[in-house]
């Protein structure tokens, strides 16, 4: 209806466009360890502004056996970062005639997202593993490379809403009365089904389907969940 | 200074105050940023029929990336035999809408006469025109009135349109796809029920700022059919139960009181029962 | 052998017509001038121990260092040119500093001793900006560790060529240390065993008389995997226990 012309569009002849290499495509992430499992899940949904680009876009990648990294941000970069983690696994079974452990993994990333300081990968990643002695873990980090082992994290656009959720149900964050109960595989997955579900109702980014993986000393195994469409 | 005082507070006289605008002005130019108003990302839409006009909208409404509201209600009253759908700032369109009906009513009773589209139309547009775009306001206007069916698109610089069939918001595009795709002049009623749920469902599912429900509004020559929740493609399927035990939350101190001791107790007499 | 002398021995990159590559077996022949390094890993741990040649009552001997520490669990012994074995144990301990920096885990023996050979099969390489190595190494070294799969000991030769051992011997005295090795060696070996076994099979092939002085022993066990050189009263100790 409105024929728009800009005041510079107007007045000067050439215009440089900036350069903005960062873009955030959106979709949530989170990561449960527990005992001897560990989930690990991400939404499906990819999209920028207020348009879905795609509804089945993975942020699950699996790295190891027992290990699978999930990562929110901006699909090139984490895709292009998957290529790369990718490619240093299989160089280094080829060279130490082994699967590199989650705990190498989790610090070979670190390396790799600091090298990167000064011109970082838009991404916001957890790594989610069994560990050397068997355990589940998870380690969260920044986009430039810090990075601990967390009792439970979500990345993404719906990060806030759902960390403070899990923070109470999972690490029992603010209770007087803590259950001495340890969270099992099932409560964990109904959480994370739940909080996903809930992102999905708040959050315009989250959406679509969520892919769980659930990794166990036997393997990994993958679930899909339908959120909604909308 | 404010002259929103204690005692001329009472003698408002309506219409916008703009006591603030120069210290807010200066206060961007520190830094400080104002609050961000509630937006209706939304897909609403007009088609007309063979004996009427159909309106749609979404319902869902947005802060930023948050969904604020699964379920707002964007089809607005403005006469009983008109309409109007509202997309941008929700107080904008909320209130415009309810303006400018009032108006209509009191124009009603001067007139004695049924309020005419045109005429919400024009007054939609003056006062859009009037706030130079301030007042986010986009409107999706239908009514039939004594010359026969209207529906006009206003937009929030004061600009109109007048068409057989409209869409607007941020899922305008989506919807209109499907609108150039399949509408018809002169569909029966059913028809265009059908093309503009298919036209706003394609904003909810195609457009992140539209969402959850379709509202229908059918208004023929001598009826309004409101269809709040049309359709409600968008239930929750999955929800976990959570058991917080008493106790769990942590408390900094406590006090405890017998209430007992402060009451005053009446017995009742044994002659009020009924009973036996 | 000199007869056989010809043109050929001249580059390390080329192959004789009988395809030999003189140059890296002349460097193994002078690992057999090295003086004898011995290392045994048994069930506990693994030992390494060598000879000190003090060609002069003036000489510190603690100045001598043939065996020295790659990484907190990788130790290694030489025979042959030491000075090549530093070059090479330098870059060891780069390799493992590194591995550690990017995977927060102790490396591989294994993985360890491969970074090495392929530093010692860089001879022969020359680009534009940087001067090749001009010839082989010419030493023999013998890793011991500890990792994720138990004690370890590896021998590598100037060839770049490393084997897996359960006991070996380098250097002057290898032959017939590797004899006594092959007849003393059992798997079920102890670490003190083996201390014992490594400072007798010395004692027998050395032309001086052993003491705590001219022999050194370093050792890595399972319990403690941290590489260490035993000093000069722990070395005593077992001299003690020796045959006659």
């Amino acid at each position: 209806m409105t024929t728009h012309i800009s005041p510079q569009m107007a007045s000067s002849g050439t215009q440089h466009g900036k350069f903005e290499p960062y873009v955030n495509n959106g979709g949530t992430t989170l990561a449960i360890p527990g005992k001897d499992f560990v989930i690990a899940a991400g939404d499906t949904r990819l999209s920028t502004g207020y348009s879905i680009h795609t509804r089945q876009s993975s942020k699950v990648f699996q790295l190891t056996d027992k290990c699978v990294i999930v990562t929110a941000g901006m699909q090139s970069d984490a895709s292009t970062l998957h290529k790369t983690m990718h490619a240093r696994l299989v160089h280094y079974e080829h060279a130490h005639g082994k699967q590199m452990s989650t705990e190498a993994i989790g610090q070979m990333l670190s390396n790799m997202l600091y090298g990167r300081r000064f011109f970082p990968y838009y991404t916001f990643n957890l790594v989610a593993g069994i560990d050397s002695k068997g355990q589940g873990v998870v380690y969260g980090y920044d986009a430039i490379g810090s990075y601990q082992s967390v009792e439970v994290g979500a990345m993404g656009t719906g990060q806030s809403l759902i960390q403070p959720l899990l923070d109470n149900q999972v690490a029992y964050k603010n209770h007087q009365l803590v259950p001495s109960k340890e969270l099992d595989l099932e409560r964990a997955l109904s959480l994370v089904k739940d909080s996903f579900t809930s992102a999905g109702e708040r959050d315009i980014y989250t959406g679509d389907s969520v892919e769980i993986a659930i990794i166990t000393q036997e393997g990994i195994k993958y679930e899909t969940l339908q959120l909604k469409q909308d | 200074m404010s002259n929103l005082n204690e005692e001329n507070y009472e003698e408002e006289r309506g219409g916008f105050v703009f006591d603030n605008v120069t210290r807010n002005m200066f206060m961007e130019t520190k830094g400080y940023q104002a609050p961000i108003a509630m937006k209706t990302g939304t897909t609403i839409a007009g088609v007309i029929f063979k004996g009427g006009v159909v309106l749609g909208a979404d319902t869902r409404a947005t802060n930023g990336p948050i969904v604020a509201d699964k379920n707002c209600s964007k089809i607005h009253f403005i006469a009983p035999n008109v309409y109007c759908c509202g997309a941008g700032t929700a107080a904008d369109t909320e209130n415009s809408t309810a303006l400018i009906s009032s108006k209509l009513a009191l124009h009603r009773y001067s007139t004695g006469r049924q309020t005419r589209v045109v005429t919400a139309m024009t007054l939609l547009k003056r006062m859009l025109f009037k706030y130079q775009g301030h007042v986010s306001a986009a409107l999706v206007l239908g009514g039939v009135d004594l010359d026969g069916s209207h529906l006009y698109t206003i937009y929030p610089h004061g600009s109109t349109d007048k068409l057989p069939f409209v869409t607007m918001g941020s899922g305008s595009l989506a919807a209109m796809a499907i609108f150039e795709e399949r509408f018809k002049d002169d569909m029966s009623e059913e028809e265009a029920k059908s093309l503009v749920h298919a036209g706003i469902s394609a904003g909810i599912f195609n457009d992140l700022g539209s969402g959850s429900n379709v509202d229908l509004c059918v208004i023929r020559k001598d009826s309004v059919e409101y269809l709040r929740g049309y359709d409600q493609p968008n239930e929750r399927n999955y929800r976990t139960s959570y058991v917080i035990p008493r106790g769990t939350t942590a408390t900094l101190s406590s006090t405890e009181e017998v209430l007992s001791k402060q009451l005053i107790i009446n017995e009742l007499d044994d002659r009020m029962e009924v009973a036996p | 052998m000199f007869l056989m002398r010809s043109e050929y021995d001249r580059g390390v990159n080329t192959f004789s017509p009988e395809g030999r590559l003189f140059q890296v077996e002349y460097a193994i022949e002078a690992i057999k001038l090295g003086s004898t390094a011995v290392g045994i890993q048994s069930r506990d741990g693994v030992v390494l121990a060598v000879e000190k040649r003090l060609t002069s009552v003036l000489l510190e001997p603690s100045s001598i260092e043939k065996i020295m520490e790659i990484d907190t669990h990788i130790g290694c012994a030489m025979s042959g040119l030491t000075a090549d074995a530093r070059t090479m144990i330098e870059h060891a301990r780069v390799e493992t500093q590194n591995y550690t920096f990017t995977y927060n885990e102790p490396m591989l023996v294994e993985s360890c001793t491969q970074s090495i050979c392929d530093l010692a099969l860089r001879f022969g390489e020359s680009d534009k900006e940087e001067r090749g190595m001009s010839r082989p190494f010419g030493v023999a070294l013998l890793v011991a560790g500890i990792d994720e799969y138990g004690p370890a000991l590896y021998h590598t030769d100037p060839s770049g060529t490393f084997v897996r051992y359960e006991a070996k011997a380098i250097g002057a005295g290898s032959e017939g240390a590797q004899t006594t090795l092959q007849e003393e060696y059992h798997k079920s070996m102890s670490l003190q065993e083996a201390e014992v076994l490594s400072l007798q099979i010395l004692k027998a092939v050395m032309e001086e008389k052993i003491n705590s002085t001219n022999v050194e022993i370093a050792s890595i066990t399972v319990a403690n995997p941290k590489f260490r050189v035993y000093n000069k009263e722990e070395v005593q100790a077992i001299i003690d226990q020796l045959k006659a």
